[in-house]
């Protein structure tokens, strides 16, 4: 045992010495946080400002009192449209659809002859055809305030034009709604992970054979396990920084939100950090196994970054799977490495609750895959040295 | 003392019809005396880094026994392993750790102390003449401050026995002549028992006691290099060796 805590030691001392590898997997994983975040909340309030903004772009409006006295009678401020708004709106330097109307449009709507209103926009152009959806709401009340009154001026009741109300009611609690647009952030979260045991764990295994310090080590007395249970802790230690370090990075994150309506909805505090580094600690400690695992028969450091892409593309990919699959979560979902950790993360920022078998089971084929990979490490590191 | 007996052990190499064995020891032996420098001398390929990692219980002989100091190595590997020293082909260090890091990181897991591993660095740092060296980092060390590193790290536990594969390789004229002067000084104030191998005449007649002629994975003679000369009738070491080695070995080693 005490063997194995000199390798845990001297590991650690080496991955904590190669600073530049750290500081590029620090930065970046206590980086993810915040940018994501502050990314989301611009996208949100800039929407939200939209949907709530009491702007109307128009062009010719001088020909269309009525609709004027409508839309002012809304409070909607009516802006006339630069000359050249076609060509900015191809060039998305517009951000607001514009309506525009015929000169004839107050002739034809005293004749009942249903003038045209051009709504312009670009669907090439996001901005743009966020706003177009609201000037068709305005112009949808437009158009029924004036059939109102048609029909009252004939004596028939409203009632006829409407057979059935529709009513909305949205199920979805506000921290559901957001998991939405926040459910991308277990994924980076445990990337950075895998990222961050990366470097580690293919220079205790794969390294240390290029350098050629694996023979002069297997020369030593301790048991090869000492060695490799020695070496995982160091790496897995690495990886568990890391994700410590990306799960608190959220917190703060929390006060640069600008979008009011996120950081309403986000609600990440202490018990989420705790629960998701509950997820992510035996995750990384699986991953670094595994990785070693994957690295021990590499005879170089290039090798085993190669062969350790397949890795990263498994956890890369899993995930995806609760995206492609539209019958929901399957059981089996639990029971998959990655998978698991993610789902159990939606849930944990979708507010749901979940009982310990939940997170008990995830951690146990985490502990079965780390003893599995651990035990191919030791039982390939003598005939590693060799070769 | 170490004692080799009778060692033997093939590899195979490729697979389906390219596949061969290749006998790379086939009944090699040799005693090692405590206070005298054994010498392994043999040409490219004749399986002294074999034997040498069969003795280091690297590699499980298919036939053939070793002892160190009355210890079967593969009986008792981890014991034998902490009476030897070995220097082995592969002498990497960690370029991010200090040359006493390296030393101490051995000495730790050869279960010594802290305090008494960083009291044999500098010890070992004195007698190899690296003291100004020993609070750098290993990366840029060249050839010469690498051996002596890594020397200085398979020596760190004082192993009766030390154990050499071609120390010399890459070193220039002084570093040889320092290593030298090194393993007198081990053998003489420290009796220990030292076995080097190498392909290089000079090194054998400048600092072996008794010497081993290796050929295709069998001891073809042993004796002191005048022993040596004499039995060939040469006067030249070098023209005794290539008799020795070349001429009274039969057969290749290799067979399909």
């Amino acid at each position: 045992m005490s063997a194995a805590w000199t390798v845990f030691i001297k590991e650690l001392r080496d991955a904590l010495r190669d600073r530049r590898t750290l500081l590029m997997v620090v930065l970046s994983s206590v980086a993810i946080g915040p940018v994501i975040l502050f990314a989301l909340s611009a996208l949100i309030s800039s929407m939200e400002e939209r949907a709530e903004s009491r702007e109307i772009w128009a062009a010719g409006m001088e020909h269309a009192p009525t609709l004027r006295n409508y839309l002012e009678r809304q409070t909607l401020v009516i802006k006339a449209a630069p000359a050249d708004y076609e060509r900015q709106l191809i060039d998305r330097r517009f951000g607001d659809a514009v309506m525009v109307l015929p000169s004839s449009f107050e002739a034809e709507l005293a004749a009942g002859d249903r003038p045209a209103v051009e709504l312009v926009s670009s669907s090439a152009n996001n901005r743009a055809a966020g706003s177009l959806r609201r000037l068709q709401r305005v112009l949808a009340g437009f158009n029924q305030e004036i059939a109102l009154l048609r029909l009252t001026h004939r004596g028939v009741a409203p009632a006829v034009l409407e057979a059935v109300r529709s009513e909305e009611r949205d199920l979805a609690d506000p921290r559901a709604r957001a998991a939405q647009l926040t459910g991308m952030l277990p994924f980076f979260v445990m990337m950075a992970v895998l990222y961050g045991a990366l470097h580690a764990a293919l220079d205790t295994t794969a390294g240390e054979r290029e350098r050629g310090s694996l023979e002069p080590l297997l020369m030593t007395p301790p048991s090869r396990y000492a060695l490799v249970w020695g070496k995982w802790g160091a790496v897995a230690c690495v990886g568990m920084l890391i994700a410590v370090l990306s799960c608190c990075s959220f917190l703060p994150a929390q006060w640069l939100l600008r979008s009011e309506t996120l950081a309403a909805m986000f609600q990440y505090g202490l018990r989420e950090a705790a629960l998701f580094l509950a997820l992510l600690v035996p995750l990384a400690a699986m991953l670094s196994a595994l990785m070693m695992a994957v690295a021990i028969r590499c005879k170089t450091f290039k090798e085993a970054q190669a062969n350790n892409t397949l890795v990263i593309l498994g956890v890369s990919l899993l995930p995806l799977v609760s995206l492609f699959n539209q019958e929901g979560e399957q059981a089996w979902h639990l029971w998959t490495p990655a998978l698991a950790q993610m789902t159990l993360m939606g849930r944990v920022l979708k507010g749901e609750a979940f009982s310990a078998p939940d997170l008990l089971l995830p951690l146990a084929v985490a502990g079965l895959v780390t003893v599995a990979c651990l035990a191919y490490v030791a039982h390939q590191l003598k005939s590693a040295a060799l070769r | 003392m170490i004692e080799v007996q009778q060692l033997a052990k093939r590899f195979e190499q490729g697979r389906g019809r390219g596949r061969r064995v290749v006998e790379a020891v086939r009944g090699l032996g040799f005693t090692a005396r405590d206070g005298c420098i054994t010498g392994l001398l043999g040409p490219n390929g004749a399986g002294k880094t074999t034997s040498l990692r069969i003795v280091a219980a690297l590699i499980v002989p298919d036939a053939g026994s070793v002892k160190v100091d009355g210890i079967d190595v593969a009986e008792r590997p981890q014991a034998a392993l902490a009476r030897m020293g070995v220097l082995s082909d592969a002498r990497g260090l960690y370029p991010r750790l200090t040359a006493r890091e390296n030393i101490v990181y051995y000495g730790r897991l050869h279960g010594m102390a802290r305090a008494a591993a960083h009291a044999r660095a500098d010890t070992l740092a004195a007698m190899l003449e690296m003291t100004a060296l020993l609070d750098r980092r290993t990366e840029g060390f060249s050839q010469g401050e690498r051996m002596k590193t890594a020397l200085a790290r398979a020596l760190v536990h004082d192993p009766p026995n030390i154990i050499l594969d071609e120390p010399t390789n890459g070193l220039d004229v002084l570093a040889t002549r320092g290593l030298r002067a090194a393993l007198r000084r081990l053998r003489d104030e420290h009796g220990k028992c030292i076995v080097f191998s190498t392909h290089i005449m000079q090194e054998v007649e400048r600092l072996c006691d008794h010497v081993v002629v290796v050929a295709h994975g069998r001891s073809v003679a042993d004796g002191t290099v005048a022993e040596l000369l004499q039995r060939t009738g040469q006067n030249d070491f070098e023209e005794s060796f290539v008799q020795l080695a070349f001429d009274a070995a039969s057969g290749p080693a290799v067979s399909r």
